[in-house]
């Protein structure tokens, strides 16, 4: 019962936060507006290209055009849900820097909390939109039977997604806690993730496709979830009920990343002065 | 002699818009915003003369920092005029730039991820020190701020003593008759604020420079300033010498008294008892009374069989308070 | 006062330029980090190109190894301004926000002077980067020769040009800055369309026909797009003058433009207090 109300009482402190940073946000109304569209602008653009590419260059190991488009669209949608709920960790090394760390550090709230309630993420907006609407067009294209088990597994493919990349910026940024350079790094890793998150894998070498399995694993954001429902398991790299668990896979991963990070902030210097 | 720093009437009004809460008061401010004009300085004249201190003190928010930025050439007044070594520094900025060195506060103009030597190096060639001159110069503040201790670290990994001596040593490399001071000293340690004080003492006596200071630490300005400037809601209200100011303002004194015998005296003119706890007494100053504490400790040692004394002046924190307490009723 | 004003020019200019270069000289780690990013980034995208490629022979006027050529020269040549000024808090907008930027205007150098100074530095150790990895791509044969004496020529010429057009965007987009602490989206739609539409991300050619149009009249794709494409040969060598006019148009436009800004800026400091 205790921690029954104790969640709920954190949740509602979290709800006024969101509430509140919401509102300050809105203040500039102009400037609210002009975030959300340059959030949909820039991700329509990510799928102009996309979908440009795809048309130019058909045939990507044996995957359908369609098929390649709803790698894409799970993962513009997944991004979209992770910079809702996680995306503040990818500017840690900003917090680091302006000492708000060690003031969240003062507080009876989890640092981890606050760093993602610290302000409202308009651009998440834009991303989400785009998301949906990228999605639906993806799911209607698709020549599948939408079963319930399939509804299902997409919807766990896309929080599986979600969960994945914040399991791969909370582990990162638990680097921002003790180098102030490694904000590159996040950097780098964001424009792979854009670069490389919307295609089938395996018409990479085998090395770079291993790589964005087992060191940066971004084959369990959309392209094993995407393999798994339209069928197309062969040459993935790892046994096909390996993609299947993508889902549960990520959520390890983001248990995982979570310890790493409270391990680093145990760790944690300050900033200097 | 000209005077080194010289206000004339300076003042400086922000306009700034005044933003409605609600929808309704977002969409009227996009519109048709309301501009509300706010006056930071008012007609503030004062004078620094060559080789002098000036403590420039007042609440936070009186206007200190828009003055000096003033003075710095940073801000354009809106009337009135500056003058910096007889040059206009918010028209003439190249030229004043080589005329005055800036420490403001918590905010550092080296560089944070180079070693404060280098930063040195970079400022040596920026204003075109000679190299000989730029080395004997380091000798000097290192033999009085010992920075050859960490001056080989990066400037983000060294506490905030270290950073501010560092910026001390950055604002007088090039050899400038004029130093501004925002709050140098804020944070620091003891032993650390007794170094610059002494650093900041030599540069005006020795080298003969003439440092504008604001500050809030109380034993500062008495170890440091001849003169001090007072700035409340914007205007000059003293503009004297410390013992000007406590002559004004600061006419509480104490003498504690331990005196003997069975009789006591009527308590002597001009003088009242505060507090009595048998055989010590403490006096202050009677009503309306001029007396100074010598005078008093005069007609107490007269009056009474004393075994102790012992004379408290007022501090000059006390002091202070009064001074921006009574200018603001 | 004046007659010292030759002799240091040359040293304050030498100083203030080096000061990114030797912060990232001085950390070991950063410089090893950049290494490994740049040598993995080349790598990947070769083999993405190169996948993409596997059915088809020709697309959008590119066959393979130019495709593959240009990605990798993109690759580098956004190293040239890509140094991390963020986390040495010496970005303009950090500056602004951290109070320290009125040391810019307490200097005998003018402020516009100091960055300019700053971002020649940048750029030249940036091109030395690229220049070095440049070498070694063609040594490993992941990069082709120019597609002809005259192609690597203009391709020189072109990217000389280009590089100013990009100093003077990015400037525009620091000088923007000054009057939008909060407010941040008119950067991001610079920083959105010089990402997006300089070619950094693929060829523009592969973009439908409009697009190409759109971005032909904006300044983006003359940093990078119009360079490579005369690289790769993409471009024929009869278009050169033209390609070298308009970036030309526009280094005076946007230098015309900064110009009006910065004292637009200084004057916004000068009454604001920075």
């Amino acid at each position: 019962m205790d921690s029954v109300s104790r969640f709920f009482a954190a949740w509602r402190v979290a709800r006024r936060i969101i509430a509140l940073t919401f509102r300050a946000r809105l203040e500039y109304r102009a400037e609210f507006l002009m975030n959300v569209g340059i959030g949909i602008v820039w991700q329509v653009s990510i799928i102009v290209f996309a979908t440009v590419l795809l048309g130019r260059f058909p045939g990507m190991g044996g995957w359908p055009s369609d098929a390649v488009l709803l790698i894409a669209a799970m993962r513009m949608l997944s991004h979209g849900l992770f910079v809702l709920f996680f995306g503040r960790v990818y500017f840690l090394s900003l917090f680091v820097q302006e000492g708000f760390v060690d003031g969240f550090l003062l507080r009876p709230m989890p640092v981890h909390r606050q760093v993602q309630l610290a302000y409202f993420p308009t651009n998440a907006i834009g991303d989400l939109l785009v998301g949906v609407s990228m999605f639906t067009g993806a799911v209607w294209s698709i020549d599948l039977d939408w079963t319930l088990p399939r509804i299902g597994y997409v919807i766990a493919g896309l929080l599986g997604g979600m969960l994945m990349e914040a399991a791969i910026f909370t582990s990162l940024s638990s680097l921002h806690l003790r180098f102030p350079a490694a904000q590159a790094w996040s950097i780098w890793t964001e424009e792979l993730l854009a670069t490389f998150g919307n295609y089938p894998l395996k018409i990479l070498p085998g090395v770079i496709s291993g790589a964005f399995t087992f060191l940066l694993p971004l084959a369990f954001i959309a392209y094993f979830p995407a393999a798994v429902l339209t069928g197309h398991t062969s040459g993935l790299g790892v046994p096909a009920a390996v993609a299947a668990a993508a889902p549960l896979i990520a959520l390890a991963a983001y248990v995982g990343s979570r310890y790493l990070w409270k391990w680093s902030l145990r760790h944690y210097t300050g900033v200097n002065g | 002699m000209r005077a080194a720093i010289e206000a004339r009437g300076l003042t400086k009004t922000f306009s700034t818009t005044k933003r409605q809460p609600g929808l309704r008061g977002t969409l009227r401010s996009l519109v048709a915003p309301q501009r509300v004009s706010k006056t930071a300085v008012e007609d503030v004249s004062f004078s620094v003369a060559t080789g002098e201190l000036v403590a420039l003190l007042g609440p936070n928010g009186a206007g200190k920092s828009t003055t000096i930025k003033m003075l710095t050439g940073i801000l354009t007044p809106t009337s009135g005029e500056a003058s910096v070594v007889g040059t206009v520094p918010y028209r003439e900025r190249e030229r004043n730039a080589r005329n005055i060195g800036a420490v403001f506060g918590q905010r550092s103009q080296l560089w944070w991820d180079l070693p404060a030597r280098e930063s040195f190096t970079i400022l040596r060639d920026i204003y075109g020190v000679g190299e000989a001159e730029h080395a004997a110069r380091l000798r000097e503040f290192d033999d009085l701020l010992e920075l050859s201790s960490f001056w080989d670290t990066r400037i983000r990994h060294l506490s905030l003593g270290q950073r501010v001596r560092c910026d001390l040593a950055a604002a007088l490399l090039h050899d400038p008759p004029v130093v501004f001071l925002d709050e140098p000293t804020i944070g620091m340690d003891v032993v650390v604020k007794e170094q610059v004080r002494r650093f900041l003492r030599h540069q005006v006596e020795e080298r003969g420079r003439t440092v504008l200071l604001t500050t809030h630490d109380m034993t500062e300005v008495e170890r440091l300033a001849e003169r001090v400037v007072l700035i409340n809601h914007g205007r000059i209200v003293l503009d004297g010498t410390l013992d000007e100011i406590r002559q004004r303002f600061g006419g509480g004194w104490r003498v504690n008294a331990t005196v003997l015998g069975e009789n006591r005296v009527p308590c002597p003119e001009g003088l009242r008892i505060l507090h009595e706890e048998g055989p010590r007494l403490v006096f202050g100053p009677g009503r309306g009374s001029e007396l100074t504490p010598h005078q008093a400790l005069k007609r107490i040692i007269e009056c009474y069989d004393v075994a102790d004394i012992a004379v408290e002046e007022s501090d000059l924190e006390d002091v202070m308070r009064t001074a921006y307490l009574r200018e603001a009723a | 006062m004046t007659a010292t004003a030759a002799p240091t020019t040359f040293p304050r200019a030498w100083r203030t330029a080096r000061v990114t270069p030797l912060a990232e000289l001085l950390a070991p780690g950063r410089i090893a980090a950049t290494a490994v990013r740049l040598g993995l980034q080349v790598f990947l995208v070769t083999c993405l190109w190169r996948a993409l490629y596997a059915g088809t022979h020709s697309s959008a006027g590119l066959v393979k190894e130019q495709a593959v050529s240009y990605a990798v020269l993109a690759a580098l040549a956004t190293r040239i301004r890509g140094l991390d000024r963020g986390a040495g808090r010496d970005t303009v907008i950090q500056h602004i926000q951290y109070g320290t930027i009125v040391y810019w205007f307490l200097r005998p150098v003018p402020p516009q002077r100091y960055y300019l100074y700053r971002a020649l530095g940048d750029q030249a150790y940036g091109f030395a980067w690229a220049a070095v990895a440049y070498a070694l791509c063609r040594l490993t044969g992941v990069l082709q020769a120019p597609a002809s004496a005259g192609a690597g020529a203009a391709f020189a010429v072109s990217l000389l040009l280009g590089q100013i057009v990009l100093y003077y965007l990015t400037l525009l987009i620091d000088l923007l800055c000054f009057w939008t602490i909060q407010n941040n989206s008119a950067l991001l739609i610079l920083q959105f369309a010089q990402n997006l539409l300089s070619g950094a991300y693929a060829p523009l050619w592969f973009f439908p026909g409009w697009f190409v149009a759109m971005s032909a009249v904006l300044p983006f794709q003359s940093t990078l797009n119009v360079p490579l494409s005369l690289y790769i040969g993409r471009i024929p060598l009869s278009d050169l003058p033209a390609q070298l006019a308009v970036q030309a148009v526009w280094v005076l436009l946007l230098a015309l433009l900064t110009r009006l800004l910065w004292r637009r800026a200084a004057a916004r400091v000068v009454s604001q207090g920075g």
